[in-house]
């Protein structure tokens, strides 16, 4: 393209100045040798050269004025020219600008939160080497875990893993010091809550992340377990205001005093995916600062075989994560299991893998979350298609509208390639508000998402989404440039003078196919919305085996209670309160939070015989008195937890019905036993199924254990109230209470037990929504083009709809005959439509929730959306052209 | 319609000449158009550059660098169709200026 070129000039100025001065000076040296020859001597053939070509530079300048200035100046003339064109109409110019805006800025929007979770490397030297170590099978048999049991390292394995050098050149340990935020406070100050990592030594020096002031943490701070914290840059500026002086002072860290030592460098938010971290210290020996927090009888120095510690390693130079693995994996099996049972049939040996450190991917259970994102990302592709193919066709058929215009400028002597470059200049104005304003869209859209999302991540757009907006842009542009360039120049100059009704049909099929596949996509996003809306639906209507409606759960954490026997007193007394409250029709205690996605597991031992983990997955939990009755899950056989089951009384356990079907089928299950030979529990009630991690988790054998009987996680207690009306408005009168027993307990996280479980498919609820409104948005922009599509054939058609209705069609016939062509669009889209979303169902199958992927009612919801945007879109045209009176038509032409 | 300048006079010279050669260097095409009106047109010789550089942006002509006979490096020119098709407009629209003019000398 001329127009390409001549910008290309103005950045290739120097070696044209070279190539015109080569070309001047070899006239000026043909005319002086043919001077020569015609007899003249050098001087003399010289000057006649330089008298004859005239002032060389003056030449240059004005050559080179040739090549670039013009360029320059054609260019703004073009755009000028555009600009004017846009202005004159608006409708249109604000349609493509907006549709654009739509497809790009949700597009965007989407990728930047994909490039977040799934592609962002971490903020460290040369992420690239980076890895999470992960474990596949799990940890050991027999060892003990805490946190994710794919990502969980016991300190003797890490140190192993370290030392040998030749696989991974670095490989780090972090934990965090809570299952959520710790109580820190500084000087004199009032408790505040921070979230802490404990980390190794080599984690600053590993990273590659700097200190911003002060300094990091070292490997003397591990061998000494020092009390120093270095704070995150993020944390340091919003909480003192980037103070210097904070460094050296001293703070404490769950009542552990610690002296400030350094200040993180700026953008590194730690590795935790739940939120950024505000400080970090070392590994530490005292039981009050273990990993995760909650373990009473375990510190991470006094027992090497709990496995509780995340890795992040760095591969050595020159080595792939395949042979650093397996180079690492021998060292590694030997200490898993040198202080445990050697792995035998029922429990192979278990071997490390490595997880690239990208995004939010490595850590935890993100796989299901990264493959809804890229469902999202495929969806809202399919949007952008929709856009650009309406902005596309909505310029075609204005450009066709101009073919008179094009025809007369080109009679009048305009060039083809003129006619072209404007065109191209209006496509590329288009192009450019409708990126920018959709990047607008796409900064607060990214925003709102992190905001609905839950993660105090942020899903801001960086240079690699920037990037990908640019070429979406980019290609958007092109496919425009070459819609308006197949009508212009094929605008016949000799017959687009004469009347036009005849040109346009051409067009005609381009335009249905177009639709068509539009049709198609949309019908694939409406049954996609459909079966994701579903599935929300089926979250929703769960049976969660229990009355939920009226149930105020709390945490509890006893701080002065040091001992098992004073700990059990104070819960004991906590609960004769909690129920004497007015409004309380009961309560009682559960370990793990339901709902919240914690949970305990074991390997069940009935009446001496051992199933192994894969066989029988036991879930447990602690509960406190009446917990069947209070939480509303139906007792099938024996009794429920009561308050006579002491620490001394005979341990008993109640089992639920799914663990009495497959270990005690055809028995009465009542008085068999529960565990090892000298730690067993008798069991004396079977209870119905009910949920516990979450809603959608399948049916799995449990146990209920008594708290007093069953010191598992009882540092922290969820306390459980069935009240008689709005549960939260309880909350005042039974933090009064609990205040009234030690003024210094807080309520940890006081939900209701319906907002828990709600809670736990946040971001399916999440997901569904964005695919609804892409669903909406993409029936909108089709419901646009048919409509735009219609009106414009009817125009074009005025004067046959006129001759037929002077020839005796019947008004029904003329409207049959537009709304045919509406239906034919429809139904052909809905005939492709079909497999592609049988297709998308099938790729989606693994985040649907009790759902077939074919889903008769999705499918049909999306047939009947189709037929609905089809009659809207229909009905104005329709009624234009049924008021065409044939008289006025046929004038008109 | 073609512009009846001397701009546009030195270009139908040009797009002329090129259409008669296959292809001709800068210092070629003054010589040609020297000789063909018996040295009764004399321009600046400089001042055919850029115009030659217009048309070749304006995508008349094309542009390669080649050796002349003597085995020096030289710019030649070439005439595009789209050339093709101006030098005709332009010969037309010469065409039309020169009966104009004589029309008026006739009756003035």
């Amino acid at each position: 393209m001329a127009l390409l070129r001549r910008i290309g000039n103005l950045f290739r100025r120097s070696r044209l100045d070279g190539e015109i001065d080569a070309e001047l000076r070899a006239h000026i040296e043909m005319r002086i040798e043919d001077n020569i020859a015609a007899g003249m001597t050098p001087q003399e053939a010289r000057r006649d050269a330089l008298v004859r070509f005239g002032n060389p530079s003056t030449t240059k300048e004005r050559a080179v004025a040739a090549d670039a200035s013009l360029a320059l100046d054609n260019l703004w003339r073009d755009i000028r020219y555009a600009l004017r064109q846009l202005r004159k109409s608006p409708i249109f110019a604000a349609t493509t600008v907006l549709t654009l805006a739509l497809g790009i800025g949700a597009t965007t929007a989407i990728f930047s939160a994909m490039n977040a979770v799934l592609l962002r490397l971490l903020p460290a030297a040369n992420p690239k080497q980076l890895f999470f170590l992960h474990l596949p099978d799990d940890q050991p048999y027999g060892a003990h875990s805490t946190g994710d049991s794919e990502t969980s390292f016991s300190l003797p394995v890490f140190r192993v893993l370290r030392q040998d050098r030749r696989a991974f050149s670095e490989v780090m340990a972090f934990a965090p010091l809570g299952g959520s935020k710790v109580a820190v406070r500084f000087g004199d100050g009032l408790p505040e809550q921070a979230a802490a990592d404990m980390v190794s030594g080599n984690f600053f020096s590993g990273l590659g992340v700097a200190a911003a002031t002060g300094r990091m943490l070292s490997m003397a701070d591990e061998d000494a377990n020092a009390p120093a914290a270095v704070l995150s840059y993020a944390y340091w500026t919003s909480r003192f205001s980037g103070n210097q002086n904070v460094v050296g002072q001293t703070m404490s860290v769950k009542g552990i005093p610690f002296t400030i030592v350094g200040v993180a460098a700026e953008g590194f938010p730690g590795l935790e995916q739940e939120g950024p971290t505000d400080l970090w210290i070392p590994l530490q020996r005292r039981a009050e600062l273990v990993p995760w927090g909650n373990s009473s009888d375990q510190t991470l120095y006094g027992s090497p075989d709990w496995w509780c510690l995340r890795l992040l390693a760095r591969l050595a130079p020159g080595v792939s994560a395949q042979q650093a693995v397996a180079e690492a994996n021998a060292s590694f099996q030997a200490e898993a299991y040198a202080r445990i049972a050697a792995p035998n049939a029922a429990h192979p040996r278990i071997s490390l893998s490595a997880v690239a450190a990208k995004g939010m991917m490595g850590l935890g259970d993100f796989n299901e979350y990264g493959q809804r994102i890229r469902i999202m990302m495929a969806l809202v592709t399919l949007v952008l298609v929709i856009a650009c193919s309406n902005v596309a066709m909505l310029i075609v058929a204005r450009n066709a509208a101009r073919q008179r215009e094009f025809s007369l400028r080109m009679a009048l002597g305009a060039a083809r390639h003129t006619l072209l470059r404007q065109l191209l200049a209006e496509s590329g104005i288009l192009v450019v508000l409708g990126a920018m304003a959709g990047w607008l869209f796409a900064l607060a859209a990214t925003r709102a998402l992190a905001t609905w999302a839950e993660l105090e991540m942020s899903l801001g757009p960086d240079w690699k989404v920037l990037l990908f907006t640019g070429t979406v842009s980019v290609i958007a542009a092109l496919v425009f440039a070459l819609a308006p360039m197949r009508s212009a120049t094929n605008a016949p100059v000799t017959f687009a003078l004469r009347t036009w009704a005849v040109t346009g049909h051409r067009s005609k099929r381009g335009g249905s196919t177009v639709l068509t596949v539009q049709v198609a996509l949309c019908f694939t996003l409406l049954t996609a919305a459909g079966l994701l809306l579903r599935t929300l639906l089926n979250y929703e209507h769960t049976n969660l085996g229990m009355q939920t409606r009226g149930l105020l759960v709390f945490g509890i954490t006893p701080q002065k209670e040091i001992t098992d026997a004073t700990r059990l007193r104070f819960y004991q007394t906590l609960l004769q309160r909690m129920r004497a409250l007015p409004g309380v029709e009961g309560a009682t205690f559960v370990g793990a939070r339901l709902g919240s996605g914690w949970s305990s597991n074991d390997e069940p031992t009935v009446d001496g015989l051992t199933y192994s983990f894969s066989q029988v997955p036991l879930r447990t939990n602690v509960v406190g008195p009446d917990y069947l009755r209070v939480l509303g899950i139906p007792l099938l056989e024996g009794r429920d937890i009561r308050e006579s089951d002491t620490a001394t009384s005979q341990h008993v356990v109640v089992l639920n019905e799914t663990f009495v079907k497959r270990l005690l089928p055809n028995k009465n299950p009542i008085g068999h036993q529960l565990g090892e030979l000298k730690d067993h529990y008798t069991i004396v009630g079977v209870a119905k199924n009910s949920k516990y991690r979450s809603v959608d988790e399948a049916p799995r054998a449990m146990a209920y254990y008594p708290y007093t009987q069953n010191d598992d996680s009882r540092s922290t207690l969820q306390v459980e109230l069935r009240t008689n009306g709005n549960p939260m408005a309880m909350l005042p009168t039974v933090e009064r209470a609990v205040h009234e027993l030690d003024p210094d307990l807080p309520l940890e996280k006081p939900m209701t037990q319906i907002a828990v479980f709600e809670d736990s498919y946040s971001q399916q609820r999440l997901f569904s929504r964005l695919a609804m409104f892409f669903a909406l948005l993409a029936a909108l922009l089709v419901g646009i083009g048919l409509y735009g599509t219609l009106s414009y054939r009817i125009g074009r058609r005025t004067a046959e709809i006129g001759i037929r209705m002077a020839l005796g069609a019947q008004r029904r016939q003329v409207l049959s005959m537009i709304l045919r062509e509406s239906f034919q669009i429809a139904g052909a889209g809905i005939a492709g439509g079909i497999p592609l979303a049988l297709i998308a169902g099938h790729v989606m199958g693994s985040i649907l929730y009790e759902l077939k992927p074919d889903d008769k009612l999705s499918l049909a919801a999306a047939l009947v959306g189709i037929v609905g945007v089809s009659l809207v879109a229909s009905f104005n045209p329709v009624r234009r052209a049924s008021r065409i009176d044939p008289a006025t038509a046929l004038r008109s032409e | 319609m073609a512009r009846n300048d001397l701009q546009g006079s030195l270009d139908l010279l040009v797009l002329k000449t090129l259409a008669q050669r296959n292809k001709l260097h800068g210092y070629g095409i003054v010589l040609h158009i020297q000789r063909a009106s018996d040295e009764m047109l004399q321009v600046e010789e400089g001042s055919i550059y850029p115009a030659l550089h217009r048309m070749e942006q304006s995508g008349w002509i094309s542009s390669e660098w080649a050796l002349t006979e003597t085995n020096r490096k030289a710019k030649y020119y070439r005439l595009t169709s789209a050339g093709r098709k101006q030098l005709h407009e332009a010969e037309e629209g010469f065409e039309q200026l020169v009966k104009g003019v004589r029309a008026m000398l006739r009756y003035a």
